[in-house]
């Protein structure tokens, strides 16, 4: 048999296709163990309050509980910070307890939880813990500063902290500059929706002293050592395992108050305990994200060149810090700057505190926000100089010779630094895949019909790949190679595209591999699957680990390494029990280059949005699989479409909640979206052997920028500030107002 | 998002019906499950607690549609039987194409009729097109049997002119003049879903006058209603511009939105304006 080579770039079909389609996948609702309980979270009804008394007893006398948790009956802990650059001591006066034990700070915070026989009971019993609440005056506004109440009595004036970023003389910049334009925009609060609601169910052995628990997903490993201290035992003594998962976006498989309740519940209890979020509860329970003000002022030349910015931000965390810590403020700031030539700028970023949902990170986090900002602001930028929206950018997008670029943050911070890519050179491949010329001349000759046709873009430089390092692990196994990974599989195809890699590596068929990712118990330490850095980091480890298994069999075996076929040596190999190993560790993120283009039509009349054609154009360094890539792109370009037109977590003016079901939060369905085109770019990243960069992500980053844009030309409001999301309420009074203005030229 | 509990019964015939909904009248709210598409995700949410459910789904005699005369609809037609009656066509057209607004395909292979009406949301479909098309809704209870006009029955959101022990069993729609001409239109935040304004129109014209028009409209108030002004403008016109106009913007000035997804008043007038004329525009095409 020959060596088998070209999985890596080839469309080889999803691994975990099969399963799903045919129903034999488990999601975490198909697990049952023996003697389960059911838990049932009681949560907050207000969104502040003290906790004057917590009344139990009707709810333990009914039949069917085994008993009810509040907060006397849990460990004094707190959900930590998963990463420590995000940690600061002022986070660590924020962080949220299990159950709220003399406060409620939003609405839908756990106080108490119930264990029944089955979920119904559980949530009958629910309904009878009385809770008495002495309401405050709840923390809503991202401005309120010291004169409101507090969140936290801690932090008086609300903010957690205040990221301060300054690059060049900003000063010098804005008194040379013969433009400047100032934006303010804000960013509505939305967030993942996977189809699936968390769930988990938790099994303690007290015999061996072994807890398992099903459901994890992301960031297995890291809850696996927060759980394991919370609860005072070993980490291996406890085992985390991913089932099947109906998407994560980010916010699925972070540490949550229910991931220490339900395991604790079952150690207490003696028997397991399952718990499945609905959907109600996952609209206030579950990481909400994106809610921030910018106050944006540019500094460009006459000429179209851009020269500074200054960026002040107020970025929502919610009633806690949750285990991102500070990345809801931190990750816009280090993206703001985005992939053009700036010669310096200033930035301000406050995490602020406020009695709503705590916000974690979504899909593309930071880098959302910022390109949302940033590119409507270029927008107002080319109105003022009369330029073309597309020929600004082109002016000032990172020449590909001037690589790597280095965004110098002086001695109080590390540097931004963009390793390598060829941004206009990517830019222009979009503009050609689009046709740009045409749209515009197309945009021309529809204006005549009365239809308001409009074409938006945006670029982007997105944070990725980020560290510290992920390990592989391959042996011999039942006739096939092993290979054991410490990510995740959130259902985005990295069993798929890891397997290729192994394959490739190992110079074997793909069917000769099996990817073991679910399971702390056999999985080595990893750091888990967000910011795009699956592939990038379990990739290049899967690479060392394959290079040493050949190196080592070829030892073994007394064959040269660059004759050896492992596949046909595996009889003789596989009693050496050998296997390979490998470590790929990464310092610094790695930055990707991505771009939009969108055509819309405005129903002036309706206010209704359609996206006609939606473009991304992404550097994906190398794509290991074209075909899951485009997936990614394309589902990704979905949810910013979804997040610009349609989805929005909406408060009233006592932090309560608006919308409490998918009747409500409306996601994008497949009738609202084009056929998304992907534009993939490969330019190889320098600092990794296979010359990946991150991909998870980058559909979404510039999505709802470019939708936003493109509307905005086609109502001529290219330098209005447009309020989010883009309802037909909205639309209609961009188009009103424009009516009104129009009027006294025409009388 | 589990029911709070009930005690279910499953009855096989109307009568099987009314002898339960009258034993449940002294154990306080029962209700009737049809098609279950509005009924369980209010029940998961707790939004009702009946203390009764009275299953009908399989009461073989309320599942029929019939046209001669008149159309009868059966309370457990589907929507999708309506949406495929390609015999409901010109006058009737705006019947099929209102049920084929409802929800999503699945919904509508188990969606009913009668569950349309009882349910009674404002923005529903089946709801505006009944009162656009004059029908009768025909309830019966152990007392005996009464019709209620539609424009009467729905008297606001989620309520209606059912009594204690009543149930829906069917509707009769009148037919409209035979060389008329229908439509329906709505537009929703996305291509599905819950609309913000429904529109519903049937026209009558000889020799190039508009005899006799219905509009009603949806979502745009407690209950849907007719625009009667805007078909007082229509009847006796050409259905020139000028005429379809006015009628639009009389059946703007009629409507009394509520503010709902965050969509204003004001959007939601315009929304109605917008339709009737694109509606009336349709049809002026279908007429001349």
């Amino acid at each position: 048999m020959a060596v088998v080579r070209g999985h890596v770039g080839a469309e080889a079909p999803r691994a975990d296709d099969l399963p799903l389609v045919d129903g034999s996948a488990m999601f975490i609702a198909d697990l049952n163990r023996d003697g389960q309980l059911w838990a049932r979270v009681v949560r907050s009804p207000v969104a502040s309050a003290v906790i004057v008394g917590i009344e139990i007893s009707a709810a333990v006398r009914h039949p069917g509980v085994a008993a009810v948790l509040t907060a006397d009956d849990v460990p004094d802990v707190q959900i930590p910070i998963r990463l420590p650059f995000a940690a600061t001591p002022e986070c660590e006066l924020a962080l949220q307890p299990p159950l709220a034990r003399d406060r409620v700070r939003y609405v839908g915070e756990p106080v108490a939880v119930v264990l029944a026989e089955d979920p119904f009971t559980a949530e009958d019993a629910a309904e009878l813990v009385a809770l008495e609440l002495e309401e405050r005056t709840p923390v809503l506004d991202l401005r309120a500063g010291s004169g409101a109440d507090s969140v936290h009595d801690r932090l008086p004036d609300n903010v957690v902290n205040r990221v301060p970023m300054v690059c060049g003389e900003v000063d010098r910049l804005f008194a040379t500059a013969e433009v400047v334009v100032s934006e303010s925009v804000v960013v509505h609060r939305h967030t993942g929706m996977p189809l699936e609601t968390r769930g988990l169910l938790a099994e303690w052995e007290e015999g061996e002293g072994r807890l398992t628990v099903w459901g994890a997903a992301k960031v297995k490993h890291f809850n696996r050592q927060a759980l394991a201290q919370m609860l005072d035992l070993s980490p291996q003594s406890v085992r985390l395992i991913e089932v099947s998962v109906g998407g994560a976006f980010g916010v699925r498989g972070e540490f949550y108050p229910e991931d220490l309740l339900v395991p604790l519940a079952a150690m207490r209890l003696g028997r397991p305990v399952k718990w499945i979020e609905d959907r109600r509860e996952h609209l206030v329970a579950t990481n909400h994200a994106r809610e921030q003000l910018h106050e944006l002022e540019v500094a460009a030349s006459e000429d179209g060149r851009l020269l500074a910015f200054r960026d002040r931000a107020w970025c929502d965390q919610g009633a806690y810090v949750r285990s991102q810590g500070l990345l809801p403020a931190l990750l816009p700031a280090l993206q703001i700057a985005g992939p053009y030539a700036w010669e310096g700028f200033s930035i301000e970023a406050s995490a602020v505190l406020t009695n709503r949902t705590p916000v974690g990170t979504y899909r593309a986090p930071g880098v959302t926000e910022a390109t949302l900002v940033r590119e409507r602001a270029l927008d107002r930028v080319a109105a003022e100089l009369g330029l073309d929206h597309v020929e600004l950018r082109r002016r000032n997008l990172i020449a590909a010779d001037r690589m790597p670029w280095v965004f110098d943050l002086g001695p109080q911070g590390e540097p931004i630094v963009y390793e390598s890519g060829d941004f206009p050179g990517s830019f222009e491949a979009l503009l050609a895949q689009a046709g740009y010329d045409d749209l515009r001349a197309e945009q021309r000759g529809r204006a005549p019909g009365g239809e308001a046709v409009g074409i938006g873009v945006s670029a982007f430089c997105e944070v990725s790949a980020v560290g510290p390092f992920e390990q592989a692990r391959i042996a011999l196994e039942d006739g096939r190679f092993a290979v054991y990974v410490g990510v995740g599989s959130v259902g985005q195809g990295v069993a798929t595209v890891l397997g290729q890699i192994a394959a490739e590596t190992l110079g074997v068929g793909l069917e000769r591999v099996a990817i073991h990712h679910q399971d702390t118990a056999d999985t080595p330490e990893g750091f888990g699957t967000f910011a795009s850095r699956s592939t990038v980091l379990a990739g290049n480890a899967i690479l060392l680990a394959g290079q040493d298994l050949r190196r080592k069999a070829a030892a073994a075996l007394g064959i040269a390494e660059d004759t050896l076929d492992v596949d046909l040596e595996y009889a003789r190999l596989a009693p050496q029990r050998l296997t390979g190993e490998g470590t790929f560790e990464k310092e610094h993120p790695s930055f990707t280059f991505g771009a939009n283009l969108v055509l819309v039509s405005v129903d002036r009349e309706l206010g209704r949005v359609r996206v006609e054609r939606h473009l991304v154009a992404h550097d994906a360094g190398r794509a290991v699989n074209p075909a899951l890539l485009r997936g990614q792109l394309c589902g990704g370009a979905v949810q910013g479409i979804g997040a610009v037109l349609f989805e929005e977590l909406r408060y009233d003016r006592t932090g309560q909640p608006e919308v409490s079901s998918l009747e409500d939060y409306l996601l994008a369905t497949a009738g609202d979206v084009p056929a998304v085109e992907a534009v993939i770019i490969e330019n190889p990243a320098p600092t990794n052997p296979l010359g990946i960069k991150g991909s998870g992500e980058a559909g979404m980053a510039g999505a709802p920028a470019a939708v936003a844009n493109a509307v905005a030309d086609a109502l001529g409001a290219g330098a209005e500030s447009l309020a989010l999301p883009l309802t037909p309420a909205r639309i209609r009074a961009l188009v009103r107002a424009r009516e009104l203005n129009a009027q006294p030229e025409a009388s | 998002m589990r029911p709070a509990p009930f005690a279910y019964e499953r009855v096989e015939s109307v009568e099987e019906m009314l002898e339960a909904l009258a034993r449940a009248d002294g154990e306080g709210a029962a209700v009737l499950l049809a098609g279950g598409q509005s009924l369980i995700p209010r029940l998961n949410a707790r939004l009702v607690r009946p203390r009764r459910v009275i299953d009908i789904d399989g009461i073989a005699a309320l599942d029929h549609l019939e046209l001669d005369q008149e159309l009868r609809v059966g309370a457990l037609c589907r929507h999708w039987r309506l949406e495929e009656a390609t015999s409901l066509d010109g006058p009737w057209a705006a019947l099929r194409e209102a049920a084929a607004h409802v929800g999503l395909h699945p919904v509508r292979t188990r969606g009913t009729f009668g569950g349309s009406l009882a349910h009674a949301d404002p923005a529903a479909e089946l709801p505006l097109a009944a009162v656009t098309y004059g029908a009768e809704i025909e309830l019966r209870s152990r007392a005996g049997q009464r019709r209620v006009a539609a424009e009467e029955f729905f008297r606001g959101p989620h309520r209606t002119a059912l009594g204690p022990g009543e149930a829906i069993v069917g509707a009769r729609f009148p037919s409209p003049k035979p060389d008329g001409v229908s439509a329906f239109a709505e537009v929703s935040r996305r291509v599905v879903g819950w609309p913000l304004a429904a529109v519903c129109v049937v026209l009558h014209a000889a020799e190039g006058v508009i005899q006799g028009a219905r509009v009603g409209l949806g979502a745009v108030g407690p209950a849907p209603r007719r625009a009667i002004e805007a078909e007082r403008l229509l009847e006796g016109s050409a259905l020139e511009s000028s005429a379809i106009d006015a009628a639009a913007v009389a059946a703007a000035r009629a409507c009394a939105p509520a503010v709902a997804d965050g969509v204003d008043e004001d959007t939601r007038r315009d929304m109605v304006e917008a339709l009737v004329r694109r509606t009336l525009a349709g049809l002026a095409g279908a007429v001349w």
